[in-house]
C-alpha cells in the first residue's frame, strides 16, 4: 500500500514482438521527436518543450545501488528517487529557469549537449501509445571549469499522440552512477 | 578554552593565524588546506559522535548499510543480537575493502581477497581452510576482528565515534537534547526513512556546506531568493509583502557548547491565515491542531502533546526548530511547506561527508513519521524530492557557491581574504523563551555559525 503510493506506476514491459523496425516511419517520427527535444533543452527553450508533456506526466529517476550480480535487478530504488516528478512539478521546474531572475544552480546556464542514441521503439498491447527506450549522454559544461560532468543514463519513454503529435507521457531515467558526479540535477534529461 | 596545542603548517603558518577570536573572521585558507584537511579526519572526524544514517534502513538481522565516517568507510549492520553495530569497512589481514555493495543482507562478510569472514557485529569468524591456520597463532581471534566503533541510537538516528573512552553522546548533545526531542522523539513508534538516501558529489569542501548548515538564514534572502519569485513562498499582497521572504528571517536561533544550532521560525503568520485568528488568543493545543508538526496530523496530536512539558509544546507550537545542524556534518529540515493540498510537512537530513579537501559528498535522507499515514508520507517524499537534495529546486542553487568558495581558497592572495561573522545579536534570550542553550531573538545573524567555527577550532587544537 505505502510502497504503491510512494513508487511511480510500473511502464510497460518492452516486448521483442512488439519491437518497430528502425527506419520505418513511425520510428523516424520517434526519432525525429526526440531530437528535436535534446535540440530544444540544449538551447534553453524550455517553455517549447514543456508543451511535448501530457498532463498526465510521470517523470522519474531512480536511485542506483552496487550490489552483486546476482542483484541486479535489485539495484534500483523506486521509493525515493533523484527526481520523481509529475506535470505540475515539472512546469515547476521549467518555471523557476524561465520565470525568474534568482535560479543560481542554472544561471549562468550548464553548456549541455544531449546525445541520443540506441533509440529501440515498442508497441505496448492494448493501447495506441508506444514505448521507446533510448541511452543518453549528457555533457555539462560550466563556468571556466576545464572538466565536464558527464550523465549517461537509459530513459525508458512511453510517447503518446495528441491532436496529432508526438507527446511524453512517461519517463523514467535509469541513472548509471550511484553517487551522481554533478553537483546537482537541476537540468531536464 | 584553554589551547593545549596551536598545529602549525609546513609553511609555518599556525592555525591560530587564521582565525580571529575578536573580530569572528576565519581566513579563507583554512576552507581548502589539505594539511587541515587531514588534521580535521583526525581531531574531529575520528573523535566526535558522526551521523551515519537511520536504524530503520537495516531492520532485519544481517542488513547492512556501507557508509562513511569521515575519510573512513564503516559497515553500519544489525546483529544477531537485534542490536546496531558499526566497524570499520577495512580487512585487518591485509586491508581490503569488507563490502564493496551499497547495501543489502548477509551474517557472514566474508573478505573476497583471502578469504577472512565476519559477523555484522565486526567479530572474526575465521579464515578458509580452518586446520591449516591461515591467520597464524601469535594474535587470538578476539584480536582479529574488525575495529569496532561505538555507537548510539537517538530517535532512531544512528550515531558513532571511535572516541570509545570519550564523553557520552548524551553529553556531546548537550543543551541541543531539549528541542532535537521535540524533532525526532515526537512519537511512540518514532520515524522512519522514507527510502535509501540520495548521494551525489559537489566539488567543494566539507566545511562550506557545513558552516552554512549552522543556520546560515542570511543566504536564504538572496541565494533562494526565487522561491519568493515563483516558488512556494509566493505571496500576493497580504502575507509578507508580496514575494519577500524577510518574515520568514524572524524568530530565535539556539546555538549549544558542542555547535548544534537551529533556525526556530515563528509560525503565527501561518496560523493567523489558516485560522483566521489572532494566535496570542489560541491554546498551545489549538495552534498545533491548526497547523501540527511536519508528518503529524491532528490525530496524532494526543500522543505528542502527552510526550512534551509544556515548554517544549509551547516551542512547538510557536517557534519551532526548522532547520539546523549537528556538528560536525549534519543538517536537519523540518519545514512546512506550503502547497495546493495545504501546509505540508518535510523531514529530512543530510550528511556531507569529506572527500578530500576539495570533495564533498551530499547524503540526503527523507523521513516521516511511522505512524504518518501513507498518502501523506507519499506527498512528503514527493515535496521533499522537489525542493532538497539532488534535484532539489532549493539546494540545487547551494551547490554552485561551494566549489567557487573552495577554489577562492587557493588563490594566493585570496586565502588570506577573511569569512565575516560579525552581524551579533545584542538582544540575547528573548523573554520567556523556555529553552536552554545560547539564544538570540528577532532577526537572523552570525552568531550560530560563528559558533561552529568557535567549537572548530576548540577541537582542532585539542591536545590528543
Ligand atoms: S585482505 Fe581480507 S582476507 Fe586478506
Ligand atoms: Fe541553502
Amino acid at each position: 500500500m505505502l510502497q504503491q503510493l510512494l513508487e511511480p506506476t510500473p511502464l510497460p514491459p518492452s516486448i521483442k514482438a512488439n519491437r518497430i523496425p528502425s527506419g520505418s516511419d513511425t520510428y523516424n517520427e520517434v526519432l525525429d521527436f526526440l531530437y528535436d527535444e535534446a535540440e530544444m533543452l540544449d538551447n534553453l527553450r524550455l517553455g517549447e518543450w514543456a508543451e511535448l508533456l501530457t498532463k498526465d506526466l510521470e517523470y522519474n529517476a531512480p536511485l542506483r545501488h552496487t550490489r552483486s550480480t546476482s542483484q541486479f535487478d535489485q539495484t534500483y530504488s523506486r521509493n525515493v528517487q533523484h527526481l520523481h516528478e509529475n506535470y505540475g512539478s515539472m512546469l515547476m521546474r521549467v518555471k523557476r529557469i524561465t520565470d525568474t531572475k534568482s535560479a543560481w544552480g542554472e544561471d549562468p546556464p550548464s553548456r549541455i549537449k544531449r546525445l541520443v542514441t540506441n533509440v529501440r521503439v515498442y508497441r505496448i498491447d492494448d493501447s495506441d501509445d508506444l514505448k521507446v527506450e533510448s541511452y543518453l549522454l549528457l555533457t555539462r559544461s560550466r563556468f571556466d571549469f576545464d572538466y565536464f560532468d558527464l550523465i549517461p543514463c537509459v530513459r525508458h519513454d512511453i510517447l503518446r499522440r495528441e491532436d496529432g503529435a508526438l507527446k511524453l507521457a512517461r519517463r523514467e531515467i535509469l541513472l548509471d552512477q550511484v553517487v551522481i558526479g554533478t553537483p546537482n540535477l537541476g537540468v531536464i534529461l | 578554552m584553554d589551547r593545549k596545542s596551536n598545529p602549525k603548517l609546513s609553511d609555518g603558518t599556525l592555525l591560530s593565524d587564521l582565525i580571529n577570536l575578536e573580530t569572528r573572521e576565519v581566513k579563507m585558507r583554512a576552507l581548502s588546506d589539505p594539511e587541515l584537511f587531514e588534521l580535521e579526519m583526525e581531531r574531529i572526524f575520528a573523535k566526535t559522535w558522526v551521523f551515519l544514517g537511520h536504524e530503520t534502513e537495516i531492520p532485519n538481522k544481517g542488513d547492512f548499510v556501507v557508509r562513511d565516517m569521515g575519510s573512513d568507510s564503516v559497515l553500519m549492520a544489525r546483529g544477531a543480537d537485534g542490536e546496531v553495530h558499526v566497524s570499520l569497512n577495512v580487512c585487518p589481514h591485509r586491508g581490503m575493502k569488507i563490502s564493496t555493495h551499497d547495501v543489502g543482507n548477509t551474517m557472514t562478510h566474508v573478505c573476497i581477497y583471502h578469504g577472512w569472514a565476519f559477523k555484522p557485529n565486526g567479530d572474526f569468524i575465521g579464515a578458509p581452510v580452518e586446520k591449516e591456520c591461515m591467520h597464524g597463532k601469535m594474535m587470538t581471534k578476539q584480536e582479529l576482528g574488525l575495529k569496532k566503533a561505538r555507537v548510539a541510537i537517538y530517535g532512531g538516528l544512528v550515531f558513532a565515534t571511535w572516541n570509545i573512552e570519550g564523553p557520552s553522546f548524551e553529553d556531546f548533545l548537550g543543551d541541543a537534547k531539549w528541542y532535537f526531542d521535540t524533532l525526532w522523539c515526537r512519537t511512540d513508534k518514532g520515524m522512519e526513512v522514507l527510502g535509501p538516501p540520495q548521494r551525489f558529489t559537489i566539488r567543494a569542501n566539507w566545511k562550506t556546506a557545513c558552516e552554512q548548515s549552522a543556520s546560515d538564514g542570511f543566504h536564504v534572502l538572496t541565494l533562494h531568493r526565487w522561491l519568493s519569485e515563483v516558488g512556494p513562498y509566493r505571496k500576493p499582497g497580504s502575507e509578507g509583502g508580496g514575494g519577500d521572504l524577510t518574515p520568514e528571517m524572524y524568530g530565535t536561533e539556539v546555538y549549544t557548547a558542542h555547535a548544534h544550532t537551529m533556525r526556530c521560525i515563528e509560525l503565527d503568520r501561518k496560523i493567523r491565515r489558516l485560522t483566521g485568528k489572532d494566535p496570542s488568543e489560541l491554546s498551545i493545543k489549538e495552534k498545533l491542531e491548526a497547523l501540527p508538526p511536519p508528518g503529524i496530523t491532528p490525530e496524532m496530536l494526543p500522543e505528542v502533546l502527552r510526550r512534551f512539558s509544556d515548554d517544549q509544546l509551547r516551542v512547538m507550537a510557536w517557534r519551532p526548530p526548522q532547520v539546523g545542524n549537528f556538528f560536525p556534518n549534519g543538517l536537519f529540515e523540518f519545514v512546512y511547506i506550503p502547497s495546493p493540498d495545504g501546509v505540508i510537512g518535510v523531514m529530512a537530513l543530510h550528511a556531507y561527508v569529506p572527500k578530500g579537501p576539495d570533495k564533498l559528498e551530499f547524503v540526503n535522507w527523507i523521513l516521516a513519521e511511522k505512524d504518518t499515514p501513507p498518502e501523506l508520507k507519499a506527498k512528503m517524499l514527493r515535496l521533499g524530492v522537489q525542493l532538497l537534495g539532488t534535484s532539489g529546486m532549493v539546494e540545487q542553487d547551494d551547490s554552485d557557491t561551494w566549489p567557487h568558495q573552495t577554489l577562492a581558497a587557493k588563490g594566493a592572495v585570496s586565502k588570506h581574504i577573511t569569512m565575516k561573522y560579525q552581524s551579533m545579536y545584542e538582544n540575547n534570550r528573548l523573554e520567556g523563551w523556555p529553552g536552554p542553550g545560547d539564544v538570540g531573538d528577532g532577526f537572523t545573524k552570525d552568531d550560530t555559525q560563528w559558533r561552529w567555527w568557535e567549537y572548530w577550532y576548540e577541537l582542532m587544537t585539542a591536545e590528543n
